[in-house]
């Protein structure tokens, strides 16, 4: 037994995927059903193209969203969830700056109860007053928390800066905007972009046949087709902007770029160069910032892909006093991806990560569905995991450097802090 | 039905198996008997710092995290008042590679004066980011020490003051590792397509030379009865103010568990409870309320918190609530209310339970409460309780004289 060098281990090979099946409903509708599911579970997602950017005025797609089950003629808000909740039924509600829509998560004994009380609420919603100054209330609670915490602040002004204050993507919410959300105008939202717009559905979990036919007939109320809307988007700034925050003991940095999306030649490369970077625990900025230094808590980077955009970004807090420090330290470690070859076996250990990542990330069947999902919105192939797995082992350290040339230019990066 | 073998190494180490066909993934599950409950109270944050040391290498592997992440594999670990865990997750057929890296640091840690210095520091900001810079962000900083008065949960996991961890000695750490991190205070669990023959192998030959160390017996005087209604105000620069009301009841070991869970989802648990409808839309005394237990294995807390609306004030909002926890107490419990709360618990379970690691951590967890034979009892655990054991629990739990208050005071400016 050798403890200083360990046993042998092997990377994983390929990984096994289950996607599901796709059923054509009424009027085009699809249903995406995956039925290898080992218990009772059931999770039914409808997604709707009515995300944030959609929605000519700030804040109301986000109300609709909030309001879909806030009562009928005949039924209040808590008699809808008292229902859901009898039943054992969990009603998330779900909206990104794209999609948008709802997620019943349950047994597979409920889930056509379920579904029926969920399906007649929405058809019927009159979106009460009282329910909207509520969720006004709560909503603007909430917000202001948020506000108090600099790396919110950070993050608003950061895409603010990617996209310009004027895009769906870049707009930046006030305290002010919530006055401003009146129920003619989540009424008109509602109807443009939930009733006359189809929805995508996700079902995961054993079902009976007889549900697919109770979605199948609900679907045929879905007339018309989606809603295109593509994003304006302004020049992205660079350069390095501070914003004070008095009494805060830690700054918020957020560092970055506009990029490529995930259909990109370079997509594979650039997620591998990443992961060196800060894509994981062992990253470099890691290893630097926070296990070097000491001067955070964390720190890690990523890519962001929307539907009309994507960006890289670098986000951490650090102690107000380091800041300058911090940011200084980012800029060199991008750097010296630039000037040197990642050597071989930090190399081969992150592509060894990434493969046992793939595995965790589609380990079991909800996990699976998020993958397709990843594929259907992207409009990816189907092959793209395999694809991914077999470019991750030809990478070399010089093909990274050069990709690390390309796209880490200091002169190209916008810095944002708050605190 | 969560299904597992036991067996125990000559150390004293206790392994356990839990067999899953169904995934590529393996999960190695350390859990070791020591939690903030356990520091020295000129100490405090100790355990945590513990954690964050676990990670700077150990006597024959100079960094735990390179070998793993060659391996595929990835880790993380958590500490609480009463408990460390640690877990990998990796390829199943690198199994060994986890066993061999979390024996290493069982065995003995690499002690270098830099993974000191510089985890020190990490957790320092951690404390800032976590505790001193968000808003509400110390409530626990404060409650606890209103609560406790004797007992070591008068101490957050991250401890009273930042100065007990800036003062740390490697003396002070060493001595913290013999005491609590042997074989004799850990339970060792293996979930994965594997077998239990080849775990018993793996885990004998990388665990069983690890020698035995002494069971520190533990010595904790417990919280005396409380008596006397306990009340505290603070000025913070928070967006509205907000109330904070704990009232101790029983141990995550005893029925108050399960009396307190449902109890507090018939409260606050979602849109249907009482508090979100009378105190949330009805009254719109508060802009959010909720309601649950912290589950501690030495002695529990039901907890109501909520923030109130602009221009309402404190008397009226606690009164509002005291006037919910007498109901609770009072009037008869709907049958299909408490139905209700009991069903949402079923759909819960089966989701829990869907991960391979969320049963390895449960089932680390119930061996080491000593409840391991009762791990597929929790589900009539709940069925079981009627609407008048609960009346019962919150008429003598929901009384001024076992209530603690924290008013949260926006500062003006």
């Amino acid at each position: 037994m050798d403890r200083v060098k360990g046993p042998e281990f092997k990377q994983a090979e390929s990984i096994s995927l289950s996607f599901p099946k796709q059923i054509k409903l009424n009027n085009d509708v699809d249903l995406y059903y995956l039925d290898e599911v080992k218990d009772d579970s059931v999770k039914l997602e409808f997604s709707w193209t009515a995300g944030t950017k959609y929605a000519k005025d700030k804040l109301i797609a986000s109300f609709t969203n909030k309001l879909l089950f806030s009562g009928t003629a005949d039924r209040t808000a808590r008699e809808i969830s008292e229902e859901v909740d009898f039943y054992g039924g969990y009603l998330q509600k779900n909206i990104d700056k794209d999609h948008a829509g709802f997620t019943i998560y349950c047994l597979n004994e409920n889930v056509s109860t379920i579904f029926k009380i969920v399906s007649k609420v929405l058809a019927n919603c009159t979106f009460p007053v009282e329910e909207l100054d509520k969720e006004r209330t709560i909503a603007l609670e909430q917000f202001k928390i948020d506000s108090e915490k600099v790396k919110n602040l950070c993050r608003r002004r950061f895409n603010a800066g990617l996209f310009g204050e004027e895009s769906a993507y870049g707009r930046i919410v006030e305290n002010a905007d919530f006055e401003e959300v009146s129920k003619s105008n989540v009424e008109a939202f509602y109807k443009d972009f939930y009733q006359n717009n189809r929805p995508t559905i996700f079902l995961c979990g054993k079902v009976d046949d007889s549900f697919i036919e109770d979605l199948r007939e609900w679907s045929s109320q879905f007339s018309s087709g989606e809603k295109a809307n593509t994003v304006s988007l302004d020049e992205q700034q660079t350069g390095e902007f501070h914003s004070e925050q008095e009494g805060a003991i830690q700054s918020a940095i957020r560092i970055g770029c506009r990029m490529f999306d995930k259909k990109h030649p370079d997509y594979f490369g650039f997620q591998l160069l990443n992961t060196v970077l800060g894509g994981y625990f062992g990253s470099r900025l890691m290893a630097n910032i926070r296990e070097d230094k000491g001067y955070t808590y964390g720190i890690g980077s990523s890519l962001a892909v929307m539907e009309d955009a994507a960006y890289f970004f670098i986000a951490t807090e650090v102690g107000s006093e380091v800041r300058e420090a911090a940011i200084n330290e980012v800029f060199k470690e991008l750097q010296k991806l630039q000037d040197e070859a990642i050597p071989e076996d930090e190399l081969n250990r992150v592509k060894n990560y990434m493969f046992g990542e793939f595995l965790r990330q589609s380990d079991g069947s909800l996990a699976m569905m998020e993958c397709f999902k990843n594929i259907y919105f992207n409009q990816l192939q189907e092959s793209y995991y395999s694809d991914f797995f077999k470019a991750l082992h030809k990478f070399t350290a010089a093909d990274l450097q050069q990709l690390a040339q390309k796209y880490f230019q200091k002169n190209k990066m916008i810095v944002m802090s708050v605190g | 039905m969560i299904e597992f073998e036991k067996f125990e190494l000559e150390n004293g180490l206790r392994v356990i198996f839990h067999q899953d066909v169904t995934t590529p993934i393996a999960v190695v599950n350390i859990i070791y008997d020591v939690g903030a409950r356990d520091e020295d109270p000129n100490r405090t944050g100790f355990a945590h710092l513990f954690e964050h040391l676990m990670f700077g290498g150990s006597k024959n592997i100079p960094n735990y995290d390179s070998p793993l992440q060659l391996a595929g594999g990835e880790c993380n670990a958590f500490t609480n008042n009463d408990i460390t865990n640690y877990y990998d997750t990796l390829p199943v057929q690198n199994l060994e590679t986890a066993m061999w890296l979390e024996s290493d640091r069982m065995l003995e840690l690499a002690f270098t004066p830099k993974s000191l210095e510089v985890q020190r520091n990490v957790v320092i900001e951690e404390f800032k980011q976590r505790y001193l810079n968000q808003p509400y962000g110390d409530v626990w900083l404060e409650l606890r020490p209103l609560i406790y008065k004797e007992h070591p949960y008068n101490w957050a996991t991250i401890g009273k003051n930042i100065d007990h961890i800036a003062n740390a000695t490697m003396e002070e750490v060493k001595d913290f590792f013999y005491t609590h991190y042997g074989p004799q205070n850990a339970v060792l669990v293996v979930g994965g397509n594997t077998t239990r023959e080849e775990v018993e192998e793996l885990a004998k030959k990388w665990f069983g030379p690890i020698p035995k160390r002494d069971k520190q017996e533990r010595n904790i005087s417990p919280e005396p009865k409380q008596l006397e209604e306990r009340r505290k105000k603070i000025e913070r620069e928070v967006p509205a103010n907000a109330m904070y009301l704990a009232f101790r009841m029983g141990s995550r070991l005893t029925e108050d568990h399960y009396l307190g869970d449902l109890c507090s989802d018939i409260l606050a648990g979602g849109k249907s409870s009482r508090m979100y409808h009378e105190l949330v839309v009805k009254s719109r005394l508060f802009s959010n309320i909720s309601a649950y237990i912290t589950g501690g294995w030495e002695d529990g807390l039901f907890v109501v918190s909520g923030q109130l609306s602009e221009g309402v004030s404190f008397e009226e909002g606690e009164k509002a609530v005291w006037k919910q926890l007498k109901n609770m107490a009072n009037e008869e419990i709907a049958q299909r209310e408490l139905q209700k709360v009991k069903n949402k618990f079923k759909t819960s379970k089966v989701f829990s339970e869907q991960s391979l690691m969320s049963r390895v951590l449960k089932i680390a967890m119930f061996e080491l409460m000593g409840k391991l034979g009762q791990i597929n009892d929790e589900l009539s655990n709940y069925d079981t309780i009627n609407g008048s054991q609960i009346q019962e629990f919150a008429s003598r739990t929901f009384i001024k004289e076992n209530s603690n208050l924290l008013l949260i005071q926006r500062k003006n400016g």
